[in-house]
């Protein structure tokens, strides 16, 4: 029982990594970004090229492909996002079409394939990242035996997710985040650069989707289309745990990865997603709101 | 009438005359792409009535099309040679023997614990009629209980995505009566009334272009109602509709419905016209890409959407000749598609207003023309 609920505490603690960025781009700027899922690509992407290009240590992948990400989620913020605020349900379908762009991208080599020069670790194959060893095998603590890597994921979603509370809560650029998802146009009138912090919020969320696809890296194949089940789930999760709020995220992943974990011990995992979307809906049509939402102003 | 009217008629005539006219131009084989294509513009006006006049945007419109289409699939299943020479006197489908339990008998009734719900499939009028009850019944179902719970926008597109993915895996993990991921292949032929659907045949053309300009004449009686009217005030005001005493929920249900009865009948052709059913009708990407199509064509313009969706599908066949194409005609869509959100939201059907808009300004330059042609753009 124990390890079920270690599992699907792994299971969450993905699910989380993805939705956090999804939350705050959703609930601070109003944009539905589907390209969300291809940032968690890009990620596993550039612990796959760091380690064969770089040499570089799994664990330095992380900061990088955060980096990397982050630019990424910039430069769509300037070309797309921007001119589409205030229109949700466009900026759901321009950044799935991003979604495609940036997945043919990968596949095509970023269109080098047409010179026929190919770069080891892109094209449409997949990549496998082996983990350092050190993050292998077992922990034991307390008469309980660990997944090494398991336990790894979930210390890094605490960072992320403590870092990411630090930010919003405790430093000035997170004071004037919350205060555009209470009002955006009400920030605007005291002073905030909507359009700024707007374009940061949006780079740090894409940052965080990379960190996921590095920790994602490690225990699944990397491929162009890995991407796309993810923002459905960070989606799903997001809604679920009520729109703008970061701790109903951190809920409802923990409550839709435990879901999935104890469905799937007693059946399959297909069923166990299955259930999690009828959660999901159940939610949405319960709760429109989610289970913990702000009240907007 | 207004010009305008006119020209929307006219333009309505001109591409039904072009449906009929078409087999004159190409081969067997052309003909069934282009039917198959056919079936795509008639989700294209499924998702622009939605979309478009009630300002739902669902995502799992796929759902109702797969739906359809295994409905179908059933009987045409149930009717092809190799279902009915498996050594039983009633016709039992090939992929149930192959994963029988040893000594199961060799019948519909009892072969696996769910092959029962096969039975009245048999009929091939009960697959015909399934298909598109059981779609309407779905979308009633969905559309009473969002609708009156006053769910709206991104929700919606939220649940019926959910919907969609959660009935795909259900499918899938129901191997022993749907095959699972191989889907429904192997299928008999559809008759009606004596004649036989071949697939490549001009009477399955003709078929689809029935049936696309059915719907199409269909929707668009549908969209001059008044109920057609109200549900656009709901789509712009839904608050404001609700306090003049309009049953919002009711006009939604019915064209959400309406939407899916298209998509279950475009499901039905699909499976006449390419033989075979399959659980990637439900998968998301195909569900977006109709609202692709829709959208390059004119999510508000029923004629726009379903032309946006045959012209992307012949641009995409002529492109997929070339096989280094293949995978970069994908990006070329995602870019479309970005651009055309980016600068032209109102797509082709939008350009086409505009472009009469602008005529009719120069024809009579009084000022209130053009305003009455810049209002009623909504068609």
């Amino acid at each position: 029982m124990f390890d079920v609920i270690f599992i699907g505490l792994s299971l969450s603690s993905i699910l989380l990594l993805v939705a956090l960025g999804l939350a705050i781009t959703y609930g601070a700027m109003g944009v539905i970004n589907m390209a969300h899922g291809e940032m968690v690509m890009i990620g596993a992407y550039v612990a796959v090229l760091s380690s064969i290009w770089l040499g570089a240590n799994f664990l330095l992948a992380i900061p990088i492909a955060f980096v990397v990400t982050a630019l990424f989620g910039l430069v769509i913020e300037r070309l797309v996002v921007r001119r589409l605020y205030g229109r949700l349900l466009d900026t759901l379908l321009a950044t799935w079409g991003i979604s495609i762009l940036i997945q043919q991208a990968v596949r095509l080599e970023f269109g080098l394939t047409f010179f026929g020069i190919h770069i080891d670790g892109l094209g449409p194959g997949l990549q496998n990242v082996t983990v350092p060893s050190y993050l292998q095998g077992t922990v034991s603590v307390a008469g309980l035996e660990f997944n090494g890597y398991r336990a790894f994921i979930i210390g890094v979603t605490l960072a992320l997710t403590a870092l990411t509370w630090f930010i919003l809560y405790r430093t000035s650029a997170g004071v004037q985040v919350r205060a555009i998802i209470r009002n955006p146009k009400m920030a605007a009138a005291c002073g905030i650069d909507v359009k700024r912090v707007n374009a940061l919020t949006f780079a740090f969320g894409s940052g965080l989707a990379g960190v996921a696809g590095v920790m994602m890296s490690g225990f699944k194949t990397v491929f162009p289309d890995m991407g796309a089940t993810m923002v459905v789930d960070g989606f799903m999760v997001v809604v679920t745990g009520g729109v703008g709020s970061i701790f109903g995220t951190i809920l409802s992943s923990g409550l839709l990865g435990e879901i999935n974990a104890l469905v799937a011990i007693g059946t399959n995992d297909i069923i166990a997603r299955a259930v999690v979307f009828a959660v999901v809906i159940g939610v949405i049509l319960f709760k429109p709101n989610g289970l913990f939402s702000y009240k907007g102003r | 009438m207004a010009l305008e009217r006119k020209i929307q008629l006219a333009a309505y005539g001109l591409f039904i005359a072009a449906l009929f006219l078409a087999p004159a131009f190409g081969d067997e084989f052309w003909l069934n792409r282009i039917a198959k294509y056919l079936v795509y513009g008639m989700l294209g006006v499924a998702i622009a009535l939605t979309w478009g006049y009630a300002g739902i945007l669902n995502l799992g419109q796929g759902l109702f099309f797969g739906m359809g289409a295994y409905m179908l699939a059933m009987s045409l299943k149930l009717a092809s040679p190799t279902s009915l020479s498996q050594g039983s006197d009633t016709p039992v489908p090939d992929f149930m023997l192959w994963n029988a339990e040893p000594g199961a008998p060799t019948d519909l009734c009892c072969i696996n614990k769910g092959s029962f719900l096969w039975l009245p499939f048999q009929h091939q009028w009960f697959g015909l009629a399934m298909g598109i009850v059981v779609p309407v019944v779905i979308a009633g179902v969905l559309g009473a209980v969002i609708f009156r719970k006053r769910i709206s926008g991104v929700f919606v597109s939220i649940i019926t995505l959910a919907l969609v993915l959660l009935v795909r895996l259900v499918l899938v993990d129901a191997q022993p009566i749907t095959n699972g991921f191989n889907g429904l292949t192997d299928l008999g032929w559809l008759t009606i009334g004596g004649i036989e659907f071949d697939p490549y045949s001009r009477a399955t053309y003709y078929l689809c272009a029935a049936s696309l300009s059915l719907t199409l004449i269909v929707a668009r009686l549908l969209a001059d109602t008044r109920a057609s009217l109200i549900l656009q005030a709901i789509r712009d005001d839904q608050l404001r509709a609700r306090y003049l005493g309009f049953n919002v929920p009711v006009y939604q249900t019915f064209f959400f419905v309406v939407s899916a009865a298209i998509a279950g009948f475009a499901g039905m052709l699909y499976v006449v016209v390419t033989e075979f059913a399959s659980p990637t009708f439900m998968d998301l990407s195909f569900s977006v890409t109709m609202v692709v199509w829709a959208a390059v064509g004119g999510r508000s313009s029923l004629l726009g959407a379903c032309i946006g969706a045959i012209l992307i599908n012949m641009i995409e066949a002529q492109v997929s000749e070339t096989e280094a194409l293949v995978e970069a005609w994908k990006a070329i869509i995602g870019l479309i598609f970005v651009l055309v959100v980016l600068f032209m939201p109102r797509g082709l059907g939008g350009l086409a207003h505009a472009l009469v808009a602008r005529f009719q300004r120069d024809e009579q330059p009084s000022a209130p023309a053009a305003v009455g042609a810049a209002r009623s753009e909504t068609a």
